[in-house]
């Protein structure tokens, strides 16, 4: 059975010559929850678009055995859902339903089907109830919550977020939190949020600089006072109370 | 969410609420064809056609006020059409409104006409915007053939307009909680426009990045949309009453 997600000596430069990933290596499995983490600018967001099919580079990266190229990329697409890191960009339908609804349209499923998966989406994220509303109308949470089930409805095996905690409080992000630990499928969440991460994920990929810097146990590597702080993080608060 | 008024009305419950949106929108339609084609001496008629927008706002329990706030920021456009026909046509001619009739000038006439066909047209339009809930209303667009890019355009807009009010009203707040004094026409003015190019760029990385959100969830060009909309006894009767209305001012304005 192929990995999830495979990536082989992939680069890539941004058009203006900056080196964005260089040299990537990486092995996901299913099932995995994998954190990545890094500072500003490390090269987190680009990786995701690049696993989406979004960016060509040079190397290679297979998802579910697939080849993420542009000729492959609905394929890609329905395999691997990118949440992106503001939802104002991710709920752009008149109606929540509408917009928890377009992927699994795309996809051609059939009217029942689609209905089926919409309503299953809002109900895992806590918002059945709401389907009439406009996007703009949602709370920031519950709009967290919404670009999370518009990529749910479209059931990929995989699903990558970015940044999923941003500008939440402590109450939605450990509600969010929950949400995601109850998911069956491979989470790979990039983050600056060592709470967060630790809290969800048991593997952490530490990136800086567009390279992979550390990769292993999340309890590992978001303990190392020193690699954190060399690479502009912190340790998570659980580990720095077991470090003292 | 101090754009939230902007929708407020709409989401409320009346029965003319809960009517479809394809007859609100096509009953608007035609409404407006017949108040448009009067001719501009049907001075009586074209007030007995104000009638039915009003009842309308009044059964909806639509606020008057909301309605003539909306109609007074587009009339500048059709105050200068309509004040400039006093000038150039001062033809004399007589017009009747009930019993009364008086001389008057084809020119008044006319701007009478203009503006009494903008309010109640507008009343109407702002009515059926003000009762239909905006992705109804698109959904109605779409059914009744509206062309498929002008509604996606629309909602997209509409979905996106408050993202703009959001960043204007913050770069706005951002900007008052510098400036300490007056900065004289010239430095306001290239402030405006920095601010201006500033949320136009914005708006292009959003659109790129909305784009990119689509297609990641197989965007392919075309749009699809499931939307339930059941044609009930109450809407045959609202279309009925309207033709019926039609119908019976037709016959007053041959009659009288």
């Amino acid at each position: 059975m192929a990995g999830a997600v495979e990536i082989e000596n992939f680069s890539y430069d941004y058009p203006d010559g900056t080196k964005a990933l260089v040299d990537i290596n990486l092995s996901i499995t299913h099932g995995e929850k994998v954190a990545l983490i890094g500072p500003n600018g490390a090269g987190k967001s680009t990786l995701l678009l690049a696993m989406s099919a979004f960016l060509k580079g040079t190397g290679k990266i297979s998802i579910d055995g697939i080849g993420a190229t542009a000729k492959n990329a609905k394929k890609i697409r329905s395999l691997l859902g990118l949440v992106m890191q503001n939802p104002d960009e991710q709920l752009f339908m008149p109606t929540l339903f509408d917009d928890v609804a377009f992927g699994p349209m795309n996809m051609g499923l059939d009217e029942g089907e689609v209905r089926s998966r919409t309503t299953d989406a809002l109900k895992t994220v806590g918002l059945e109830g709401m389907e009439r509303k406009p996007p703009h109308h949602l709370s920031g949470g519950q709009k967290r919550s919404a670009a999370i089930a518009t990529i749910l409805s479209m059931e990929p095996k995989i699903i990558t977020m970015d940044e999923p905690e941003a500008s939440l409080d402590p109450k939605t992000r450990n509600k969010l939190n929950r949400l995601l630990k109850s998911l069956s499928q491979t989470l790979i969440i990039a983050t600056c949020n060592m709470d967060f991460a630790a809290g969800l994920c048991e593997r952490a990929i530490l990136m800086d600089e567009g390279r992979i810097i550390a990769d292993g146990g999340a309890s590992k590597i978001m303990s190392d006072a020193k690699l954190m702080q060399t690479h502009g993080l912190e340790v998570a608060a659980v580990f720095s109370r077991i470090t003292h | 969410m101090h754009h939230a008024q902007i929708d407020r009305i709409s989401y409320q419950d009346s029965p003319i609420h809960r009517l479809d949106g394809r007859i609100k929108l096509a009953c608007v339609l035609i409404f407006s064809v017949f108040v448009i084609s009067l001719p501009a001496t049907s001075v009586s008629i074209l007030a007995c056609y104000a009638i039915w927008p009003f009842a309308v706002l009044v059964v909806a329990g639509v606020p008057i006020s909301f309605v003539l706030k909306h109609i007074l920021i587009v009339s500048p456009f059709i105050a200068v059409l309509a004040l400039s026909s006093l000038l150039y046509d001062k033809a004399p001619v007589i017009a009747t409104f009930g019993p009364w009739r008086w001389e008057t000038t084809a020119g008044v006439l006319r701007c009478f006409s203009i503006c009494g066909k903008f309010i109640i047209t507008m009343t109407a339009l702002v009515g059926l915007v003000a009762t239909t809930r905006f992705s109804d209303l698109l959904a109605a667009m779409a059914k009744l053939g509206v062309p498929h890019l002008l509604v996606v355009q629309l909602g997209f807009l509409y979905r996106y307009i408050f993202m703009l009010i959001d960043r204007g009203y913050h770069v706005l707040r951002a900007r008052a909680g510098r400036k300490f004094r007056n900065l004289g026409f010239a430095d306001e003015l290239k402030t405006t426009a920095a601010i201006a190019g500033s949320i136009f760029i914005g708006s292009i990385d959003l659109a790129g990045r909305v784009n990119m959100a689509m297609q990641g969830r197989g965007f392919d060009g075309r749009f699809h949309r499931l939307t339930e909309m059941r044609i009930a006894g109450a809407d045959y009767l609202f279309a009925a009453t309207l033709t019926l209305y039609l119908v019976a001012l037709q016959f007053l304005g041959r009659v009288f």
